[in-house]
């Protein structure tokens, strides 16, 4: 969409979501990638690659998102998909009080193995199930506080706050990337290093 | 080397059906005292049953509790009655499709089929369960369930328990169980270090055919986990194995699903995509420059088709690794979605390593699967499938694949008439009854009653299987021919009387026939009234045919191939 926005630099982004087994994590990327929701999402396997673009103003920036999978076989191989990454959204089930607890532990291991850079945002999915709500949103706002999460309840299946998660992010990066450039040299995506790309190799 | 006699001398008689049956004849030119007493009894039983083997018959005419949160609509679709050959997207995968819409509130329960067809609500205590057919059961050595087809892993810790005592007990005494036979029931063991696994059937197949479905199981397992998940059970015996294999019941599902449809379950070959040698050309060359670029294994795949497949110098991919890669991609819905990328272990090449394979569908049947040992790999394969995709749209070849996928099928009744056989000096009777069966055969299948063929190339790994005629148009007459060929394939791989040569047999459902050379083996299936002589002459017919077609129906030129036929894991 707004690749054609003239003249403005493409900005790559990685993101990685991170999450228990049935958060919603693909949901959430679905939703934001294709505007779709599927009522009984099957299990990821491995990591799905998509790609979206974000206009935030006169900017753009591209996502290449990993949507890991929860599966405890796969947790071993999380740090190939979040290293280097220039987000991550930590996912959890409003409804399922262990899938909070197990978010909490993926923004440990984000804090302590990660790179200090990364934007963290924390997503309570499932908001359209109030009535069987495990985790108040006043806890996770304050968990997401003490730890310099942003946090949003989304709702994969309504939509709601869903495309807001992704837009805040891509402020955050653009705004981040402004203040780290005077000093030179921040690169936003850092991928494997024998796959170096600048972030702004691609022009518009 | 005595001529077997004619079961059948005079075929023009029109005989009653059970005439025919009871004069079963089980057959081998090498003389057929030789046969395993599988075929000299006579217990194929041609009743609905056969179909219920996989349960679902038995739950829909329950119809109780249990069963309405499915539908028997999906059920059909999976393994009723249905004309159409057997796909994932029969799976109710397509209507996991129309439904991914916007905020539908009464979403298709067909996306719940995994779970549904689990029966998650039964147990060893529920009459429902005990009735099933076939039940497939991987658990540890300590009794811990691991995977159980029906029923829920969790309530079948006691049943677990009883398997593994079974097993314990004889291996205290020094010896291996391999099967326990109780009325119509088997039970199948197998043993893979802390990991059993048991099939218990009443589907009257072989045990050599139940074993080999046993060993595509665990061979799954490892795709998914690698064998280095027994080190767990090395530093804790009690360690609990099932959540590792969380969201994976689909795969396992339909890998069952497939010993009921799937020639390559037991055949240990692989089927191509019929295609026009330069289409298939193209497409190789592109995987082959890939393959040289640092990918291991290069597969472009129509469902569950090879059209083309490379492999880097001296690595060699396995059929069994094929089919049961083949498996977990298009029985994981993640894989359609986007690219994928995810650590797979292909047990027949290393059953200790994880590769990573890059996944992408070019369309609804169509994908490319790229296998790297390098976990960063990511980013080059997603170039690499971009040019591959170039190429492919440049030469037409997914458009030829879309075509081949409807037209180029191989049908009996398009078996050419073979000149010579005109000619051939042969008693004028018999020159009659082939015109006469030729003209009343026609509707019903290909001349001199040929209804079905597979031919299996022995150095290529590869097999190619005509359509179904009308007469065997059902799910449940293919199933039940399927296992007739797995069964006529173990008796003539059986170690202890074979391998045989040729064997024909005759029952009231067809007239099978089986013929092993050193490059090839053929297994047709005739009409039952079908002439011997005849039957043979269309053996041979048939098997000119494949070879003029060889170029389509067969990918050459894969020295990456495994050329060599390898039973089962050895070093266990």
């Amino acid at each position: 969409m707004a690749a054609t926005a003239g003249g403005n630099k493409i900005r790559n982004a990685k993101l990685v979501l991170l999450g228990d087994v049935g958060a919603g994590k693909s949901s959430l990327v679905l939703r934001f990638v294709k505007g779709q929701f599927i009522e009984f999402q099957e299990s990821t396997i491995g990591a799905a690659f998509f790609s979206q673009t974000l206009a935030v103003n006169d900017e753009t920036v591209k996502f290449e998102i990993w949507d890991t999978a929860g599966q405890e076989r796969y947790h071993s191989l999380a740090p190939m998909y979040y290293r280097g990454a220039a987000a991550a959204i930590v996912v959890y089930d409003i409804t399922n009080a262990a899938s909070f607890t197990r978010a909490k532990k993926w923004v440990q291991e984000l804090q302590a193995q990660g790179n200090p850079n990364t934007i963290m945002a924390l997503a309570g999915n499932k908001a359209d199930l109030v009535e069987a709500r495990q985790v108040p949103a006043e806890e996770a706002k304050a968990y997401a506080q003490e730890n310099g999460l942003f946090f949003m309840e989304t709702s994969a299946k309504t939509a709601i706050n869903v495309n807001d998660v992704f837009y805040e992010i891509a402020k955050k990066l653009l705004q981040g990337q402004q203040v780290q450039n005077p000093q030179g040299g921040m690169v936003l995506n850092q991928r494997p290093p024998e796959r170096m790309v600048s972030s702004s190799s691609c022009c518009a | 080397m005595d001529p077997p006699p004619n079961p059948n001398p005079n075929p023009t008689d029109a005989e009653p059906q059970a005439e025919a049956g009871a004069r079963l004849a089980a057959l081998s030119l090498r003389g057929g005292r030789d046969l395993p007493p599988d075929f000299e009894i006579h217990e194929h039983h041609l009743d609905d049953d056969d179909d219920d083997d996989e349960g679902y018959l038995t739950a829909a005419s329950r119809g109780g509790s249990s069963t309405c949160a499915w539908k028997g609509l999906r059920d059909d679709d999976r393994d009723g009655d249905d004309v159409s050959p057997p796909s994932p997207s029969s799976s109710g995968y397509a209507g996991e499709r129309g439904s991914s819409l916007d905020d539908d509130p009464d979403p298709e329960p067909a996306q719940d089929w995994p779970r549904d067809k689990k029966h998650l609500d039964e147990d060893d205590a529920s009459s429902s369960w005990r009735k099933r057919k076939k039940h497939f059961f991987i658990l540890s050595n300590s009794g811990k369930p691991i995977y159980s087809r029906y029923g829920d892993e969790h309530k079948l810790a006691g049943f677990s328990a009883t398997l593994q005592a079974i097993i314990s007990f004889v291996e205290n005494s020094g010896d291996h169980i391999k099967f326990v036979r109780s009325g119509k029931h088997q039970i199948v063991f197998l043993v893979k270090g802390p990991i059993y696994l048991v099939c218990i059937s009443c589907t009257e197949e072989s045990y050599e055919g139940l074993r080999g479905q046993l060993e595509l199981m665990y061979g799954q397992l490892l795709l998914i986990l690698t064998k280095s998940v027994n080190r767990c059970f090395e530093k804790n015996p009690k360690f609990d194995m099932a959540p590792l294999l969380g969201g994976t019941d689909a795969v396992f599902l339909s890998l069952i699903h497939a010993f009921s449809w799937n020639p390559a379950t037991f055949l240990h070959a692989y089927t191509c995509l019929p295609l026009a040698q330069s289409t298939r050309q193209a497409a190789s060359a592109v995987l082959q420059d890939i393959a040289d670029s640092g990918v291991l294994f290069a597969l472009l795949m129509c469902e569950h088709k090879v059209i083309s497949l490379v492999g880097a110098q001296k690595a060699t991919l396995h059929p069994d690794d094929i089919l049961l890669l083949a498996n977990f991609i298009l029985s994981s819905e993640s894989f359609r979605t986007s690219e994928s990328f995810s650590p797979i272990c292909l047990p027949r090449y290393n059953p200790m390593a994880f590769l990573y394979a890059y996944v992408h569908f070019f369309d609804e049947h169509t994908y490319v699967t790229l296998l790297t040992t390098r976990s960063d790999a990511f980013y080059d394969l997603k170039d690499s499938r971009t040019r591959i995709q170039n190429v492919l749209l440049k030469s037409n070849v997914l458009t030829e694949v879309q075509r081949s996928l409807h037209e180029s099928a191989l049908h009996v009744e398009d078996l050419p008439i073979d000149p010579s056989s005109q000619s051939a000096s042969q008693p004028q009777s018999s020159r009659d009854m082939s015109s006469q069966s030729l003209s009343s055969e026609m509707a019903i299948g290909g001349p001199a009653g040929l209804w079905h063929f597979i031919y299996k190339s022995v150095y290529l790994d590869q097999y190619v299987s005509s359509e179904f005629p009308s007469s065997i148009s059902n799910r449940k007459q293919q199933k039940r021919l399927y296992k007739a060929y797995q069964k006529f394939y173990a008796s003539m791989h059986d170690k202890a009387t074979g391998p045989h040569k040729t064997q024909f047999r005759r029952d009231e459902d067809y007239v099978l026939f089986c013929w092993i050379t050193q490059d090839f083996e053929l297994y047709a299936a005739f009409n039952p009234l079908a002439d011997k002589s005849q039957a043979i002459k269309m053996c041979n017919r048939v098997c000119q045919w494949v070879r003029d077609l060889e170029n389509e129906i067969f990918v050459y030129g894969g020295s990456a191939l495994s050329w060599q036929y390898h039973h089962c894991w050895e070093g266990e």
